[in-house]
């Protein structure tokens, strides 16, 4: 067939309303795209049916657009979301600005209340140091009171007899001082603050003399620091005539007569 | 609402393909009033129509791709969606349930509603030319190109041999094109 036997065939309007089978349609689509006239010639008829067409036309509701595009922008959009969901998970959840507030609202209280707790730990932890001092000078302060108290109850009390202990050509300045209690329990303490320190090789004795014989009345401690000052308890003596203190050699066993020179006396 | 920009029909292609909804818009816009029409004319009943119409405008939105204009006009290949989709409706069985409830009054099949929905065309420019044509040539057209009749339905509808249809198809359109073209 040419051109104008296609043309005139009537198979281009049949294929043109749509009345064409699928092997007639084939065909009009080979003779369309080998001969120009037969384009030109579908071409009109085409134009001619949409013009028909647009004489007839019957505008639907305006909301039938909105529908449409509604539909296709929800597609649209469906579409996007599988690609995201590959990568995020599809649970998550948002969090409101207001939590993300409150969020950081906390952690930065907790933060704070952290540095207040760390600063009150370490002043704490001085505050317990400096209570450790001082109730570690409290308590020495409680034990040299309750020394100063035990020496003054035997200075004070009323049973003593207080003995003064002059010095004498080995030691002019020194002094001592005896507190017996002659009359009840026959104790005796000395005061041996006013004596001078004695060399570390060396140590003080008291001696007692009973019917004109010296005898021993103990070792006076001297070199420990304080204690010289402390009122310190000497052996019982139920009578004797008068009290010295000599100055010894240190030895293993203490002198039964005095053997040293002796820095102080006193009489009764 | 006419657009105030006018597209070839080769650029409103080109920018379907694109998915612009611009363009989709002035589709839209062009050919609605068109393809309603025809549904119409096979359907009758307004709401199952403009359903029928939103899902066509969707189907020719979502398979632009598939238009190939090397085998007609976009207008051809709308219609054709559009004329399937509405005679796939009519054969669903949920459409018969509904036609046999709401009775044959809305029936579409016979040729008085084909006429009856012209009749009811109003208004365009080029009504007055169309409807001088003869009676038999309407008709084929319009059972065609509307309603998607077979050759043999056709035949069958008109009671004329089915031989003749190519030809009378034929002398119908080329009346119609006069009719057009003094317009």
């Amino acid at each position: 067939m040419n051109s104008n036997e296609i043309i005139s065939s009537g198979l281009l309007e049949l294929y043109a309303t749509g009345l064409a089978s699928a092997e007639e349609a084939m065909q009009v689509q080979q003779w369309v795209g080998q001969y120009t006239e037969v384009a030109d010639e579908l071409a009109q008829i085409e134009t001619c049916m949409e013009a028909y067409s647009q004489s007839q036309s019957i505008q639907p509701d305006a909301s039938v657009k909105e529908k449409i595009f509604a539909k296709i922008n929800q597609l649209e959009s469906a579409k996007i979301i599988p690609l995201n969901s590959g990568e995020e998970s599809s649970n998550v959840i948002g969090i409101s600005s207001f939590w993300k507030k409150m969020a950081a609202a906390v952690v930065l209280l907790l933060i704070g209340s952290v540095a207040v707790n760390v600063s009150l730990y370490n002043n704490n932890k001085n505050v317990v140091s400096q209570l450790v001092n001082i109730q570690q000078a409290l308590a020495g302060l409680q034990e040299k009171n309750n020394d100063m108290a035990a020496d003054m109850k035997v200075v004070q009390s009323k049973y003593s007899l207080p003995v003064s202990l002059a010095g004498l050509e080995a030691a002019p300045d020194a002094a001592a001082k005896i507190f017996w209690m002659k009359n009840t329990t026959g104790e005796v303490y000395i005061d041996a603050s006013n004596l001078p320190d004695a060399p570390v090789d060396k140590q003080y004795q008291l001696w007692a003399f009973v019917d004109g014989k010296p005898v021993d009345a103990g070792l006076i401690i001297s070199t420990e620091k304080g204690s010289k000052y402390r009122i310190q308890k000497m052996k019982t003596f139920g009578r004797a005539e008068a009290f010295a203190v000599s100055l010894e050699d240190k030895k293993e066993k203490p002198s039964v007569v005095p053997e040293g020179p002796v820095y102080v006396m006193g009489k009764m | 609402m006419r657009d105030t920009i006018k597209y070839s029909e080769e650029e409103l292609v080109g920018l379907l393909v694109q998915k612009d909804q611009q363009a989709f818009s002035y589709l839209y816009d062009n050919y609605a009033g068109a393809l309603n029409a025809v549904i119409l004319k096979m359907v009758e009943h307004n709401e199952l129509a403009e359903d029928i119409l939103q899902e066509s405008f969707v189907k020719i939105w979502n398979n632009f791709e598939n238009y190939d204009k090397t085998k007609g006009r976009l207008f051809t290949w709308m219609l054709n969606i559009t004329r399937n989709l509405t005679i796939d409706t009519l054969r669903s069985k949920s459409f018969k349930k509904q036609q046999k409830i709401s009775g044959d009054e809305n029936s579409v099949s016979s040729l008085e509603d084909a006429k009856g929905g012209l009749d009811k065309f109003d208004a365009m420019g080029l009504r007055k030319q169309v409807g001088n044509l003869k009676e038999d040539q309407r008709s084929i057209i319009n059972l065609a190109y509307f309603v998607g009749y077979t050759q043999d339905e056709i035949s069958k509808q008109l009671g004329i041999p089915l031989g003749t249809v190519k030809t009378r198809m034929r002398t119908a359109i080329l009346e119609l094109r006069k009719k057009i073209q003094y317009t």
